[in-house]
């Protein structure tokens, strides 16, 4: 067992754990944020994204004596309020089936549109082929996306749930 | 067509299903008795025993706080939504105004099974009237209070008013007078067009928390010194451990514990290991040495099984065509399926003072719970289920074997809880898979292009759903047809997945239906409404071919139908009659000349009575019909030596979002017919209209599943 302190969502946490842990474990077993998912453990599902340093991080592959004083964000650090774009677009077009991959899918598409504030369908293909969604709810990931696009762009305030 | 609103069916008898008391605190407490699946006469019988307990509540506090108890499982079907969204049309609320709860295990909830497409179906009637009853109690107490007619009050938005003297409670100031009142004997339910929520888009009630990371699904579970499991059982199955090398594993990072399980009724023997944290459980698991004794299922395997196949069809030859018929014949092969929830299997336990609590992703907890008391001799009152939201379902946690594992090791550690995470390996080898299955058709056509035989000899594993019968279409359609059924040996666990047997017989049939068109040189949209039109009109629970031939013509017209298109681009058509929906969904593909498949579109028309959530229901076909293009496209479990050959996503592939099409248009027949379920109905058709699509295109007939297995390269 070796002490690690990690910098997660903006706060300092040290834990006692063996060097190979990998991160997911770290934040879900150890700091209680299990909003990162397990899904396959070998980097293939994309449920465990999170940030590191902002950049989309697969958390099962990350042995946590590797993270360093890297920021890692998860989904609970996303936004304060729980009020990012992409959160809110998906509340509002209902894009949850089960909701298992959905914290992995809007760390991705996080990392996407702050690279790219207006992703093409190509572009969304590619950076989201990374995530499965066992629902299949790849239409509305893609509306969500954009969606959010649009939101974060006018800077629109939270329109809460729709009901066309 | 019978009218389902009339005037006798929307008036609601108290005594069948309503009981109505005070709640503490000077509220209203609304009961009505849910059904689920097959129970109506279980429900019936209650009743006129005159024990009857109510086991969906509606509670109206005096702050006008409403509450809706939710008993089935959320599992992305969106049933603790849609549920309450019924209680809140009668109940003329707004669905802001309510709060859902998510039952647990409980005997007065009946029959808690969320499967079969059943739950919204089996709840629509009693939870209308549970809504009507409570909202009549309002009206009655506000007009008694006021001294006026019932006749002249009116309901809006969780208020009683009365119009002439401008007045107005809300539900919560009525709340605690209306528990005292005897419920009326009549309470009217509204006419379909004036339903404000029902058929309208109303988001999940858990999406803010499914977006922002809060704990909800069984993964999530922690309680106070909580220690974490794994358990590794004999890849083959029916396996059982001879020797492992516990006492070194103990000596592992972490490790609090580990043993051999076998001896447990219903348990599959195995190695159990606990330590402080999910990763030290895992990594402990990895340094197992276990000898196994592989038992007799070691020499099956996929290759095998296609041979016994054969033979079994062969030996159960079909009726003979009629004399001059032309011959058409063609075999039909699906594989075994892995149902692959994202959220792997898992349940915490802890047993303290000879109670078992268990928090458990299950879509049927009364199943864990029998296994649980079977296995671990306990009394059922002293094994607690807590529901939690599921990961996905698609039939996998209709069994609930880790139930059992989690609650025998929380046994050996008691007073410790454990919660016991299958690794994404032990799920794929651990399964109960979709059997595999063969199809040899034989058909005939007459000079003049008609079917005039259409047989089947069919084969898979022994055991589980999706036999055949020729009680389906298009066999009903075709005179004499005979279905043959015969069944491997059993060893390979199966059971249900999502929309059992239509996903993989559907598929056969339908595309044989396209084979068969062609054939005979024909468009198979109009052959196809051909053999509808010979279906006999009014069949009770079966197929209605007029609901069949107009999602058919509204799916092809909008899609465009019978357009002619360059090489390389093609549209399929495919139906099905599933869970009492009817679907038709047409495909337009394209497949490069090297072989590269992609779907373009996908066009759905979906007759499915009334539509509780619009949005739900449309989630639940678009995701219904990619997850039937996914398995078909990719997926594949292979036996070989009584083993699942795969292991994780990598030699699993599924669908993902660069290959899910750009466009899936889904429609709903406008209706005032009772719901169907909606969680597989979407699924049969679309695999068939892609593979007639692929046809279509190119020219290549996909005989074989997955997809990817064959070549679609084209000159």
């Amino acid at each position: 067992m070796s002490k690690y302190t990690l910098r997660v969502n903006g706060q300092s946490h040290t834990v006692d754990v063996t060097p190979d842990t990998p991160l997911l474990w770290v934040l879900r077993d150890s700091l209680g944020l299990v909003g990162t998912k397990y899904g396959c453990g070998i980097g293939e599902c994309g449920a465990c994204t999170v940030h590191l340093n902002g950049s989309p991080t697969r958390a099962c592959q990350t042995p946590v004596s590797e993270v360093g004083r890297a920021e890692v964000t998860t989904i609970e650090g996303l936004d304060a309020a729980g009020k990012h774009p992409l959160q809110r677009a998906w509340t509002e077009l209902d894009v949850p089936q089960c909701g298992y991959c959905q914290a992995g899918q809007i760390m991705s598409a996080a990392a996407l549109l702050k690279r790219n504030p207006r992703p093409s369908d190509a572009d969304i293909d590619k950076m989201m082929a990374g995530n499965l969604c066992r629902c299949a709810s790849y239409v509305r990931i893609r509306a969500g996306i954009k969606r959010a696009a649009d939101l974060a762009s006018s800077g629109t305030a939270d329109r809460g749930g729709s009901r066309s | 067509m019978k009218r389902l609103f009339d005037s006798s069916a929307s008036v609601v008898d108290r005594r069948a299903f309503i009981k109505v008391s005070a709640l503490a605190g000077g509220g209203l407490l609304v009961g009505t008795y849910l059904r689920f699946g097959a129970s109506e006469a279980l429900a019936e019988s209650v009743s006129a025993a005159g024990n009857f307990t109510p086991n969906a509540f509606i509670t109206i506090s005096p702050t006008g706080a409403i509450s809706i108890i939710a008993p089935n499982s959320e599992m992305g079907q969106g049933i603790k939504t849609s549920l309450p969204m019924i209680v809140a049309e009668e109940l003329d609320v707004s669905f802001e105004q309510v709060t859902i709860v998510q039952g647990d295990l409980n005997p007065a909830y009946g029959r808690q099974m969320s499967v079969g497409s059943q739950s919204t179906p089996t709840n629509y009637a009693p939870l209308r009237r549970a809504g009507a009853i409570a909202r009549a109690m309002l009206v009655m107490a506000a007009a008694d209070t006021w001294g006026v007619s019932v006749a002249e009050c009116t309901t809006d938005n969780g208020a009683v008013i009365h119009a002439p003297s401008k007045r107005r409670a809300t539900y919560g100031e009525l709340a605690a007078k209306a528990a005292t009142l005897t419920p009326p004997e009549n309470a009217r339910l509204k006419d379909p067009k004036d339903f404000k929520l029902i058929g309208t888009r109303v988001p999940g009630v858990d999406n803010q928390k499914v977006v922002t990371g809060a704990p909800l699904f069984g993964i999530d579970v922690k309680l106070p010194g909580m220690l974490y499991a794994t358990y590794t059982k004999c890849p083959t199955f029916g396996g059982k451990v001879v020797s492992a090398n516990v006492d070194e594993v103990k000596k592992r990072p972490g490790v609090r514990d580990a043993f051999v399980l076998d001896g447990i009724e219903g348990l599959t023997p195995g190695v159990a290991v606990v330590a402080d944290s999910t990763w030290n459980a895992f990594s402990a698991a990895e340094s197992l040495k276990v000898q196994w004794d592989a038992g007799p299922v070691a020499s099956q395997n996929s290759t095998e099984m296609a041979k016994q196949a054969e033979q079994l069809a062969k030996s159960t030859p079909p009726a003979p065509l009629p004399v001059g018929a032309k011959l058409i014949e063609a075999t039909y092969h699906y594989p075994f399926l892995a149902h692959a929830t994202l959220e792997p299997q898992n349940c915490t336990a802890v047993f303290k003072n000879g109670v078992m609590e268990m928090w458990t992703p299950t879509q049927i907890p009364a199943s864990g719970q029998g296994l649980v008391t079977r296995g671990l001799d306990l009394q059922p009152k002293d094994v607690i289920v807590h529901i939690t939201r599921l990961g996905g379902g698609f039939g996998r946690r209709g069994s609930n074997e880790f139930s059992l594992e989690a609650a025998a090791i929380a046994k050996k550690l008691e007073g410790t809880p454990v919660k016991l995470m299958w690794r994404r390996e032990d799920d794929f080898g651990h399964d109960n898979y979709r059997s595999n299955g063969w199809h040899y058709f034989t058909a005939g056509l007459d000079g003049g292009g008609k079917v005039v035989a259409l047989h089947d000899a069919f084969v898979k594993m022994q055991g589980g759903p999706g036999d055949m019968s020729a009680g389906g279409f298009p066999f009903t359609a075709i005179p004499g047809s005979q279905v043959k059924s015969s069944k491997l040996p059993p060893g390979i666990p199966t059971g249900y997945w999502r929309a059992p047997g239509d996903n993989g017989n559907v598929w056969a049939t339908q595309c044989f239906v396209d084979e068969m068109a062609h054939a005979a040189g024909r468009d198979p949209l109009t052959f196809t409404l051909d053999l509808l039109a010979e279906l006999p009109a009014g069949t009770g629970r079966g197929l209605d071919p007029a609901k069949m031939t107009n999602v058919l013509k509204l799916a092809t017209e909008k899609a465009g139908w019978g357009k002619s298109r360059p090489r390389g681009e093609g549209q399929g058509l495919a139906i099905t009659h599933t869970n009492s929906a009817y679907v038709a969904i047409v495909a337009d593909v394209t497949v490069s000349r090297e072989g590269e498949l992609a779907i373009k579109k996908l066009t759905a028309v979906v007759d499915a009575g009334t539509i509780i959530n619009l949005s739900a229901a449309e989630s639940q076909v678009q995701g219904a019909m990619l997850d039937g293009i996914s398995a078909a496209w990719f997926q594949k479990i292979t036996i070989e030596r009584g083993a699942a050959a795969q292991t994780n996503f990598h030699d699993y592939r599924m669908l993902r979002m660069n290959h899910s099409p750009p466009i899936v248009d889904v429609q709903f027949v406008k209706s005032t017919a009772p719901p169907t379920g909606l969680g597989e109905p979407g699924l049969p058709a679309a695999a068939p209209a892609v593979c007639n699509a692929i046809f279509a295109a190119t020219g290549i007939r996909v005989r074989t599943l997955p997809i990817i297995d064959g070549s679609l390269k084209w000159s």
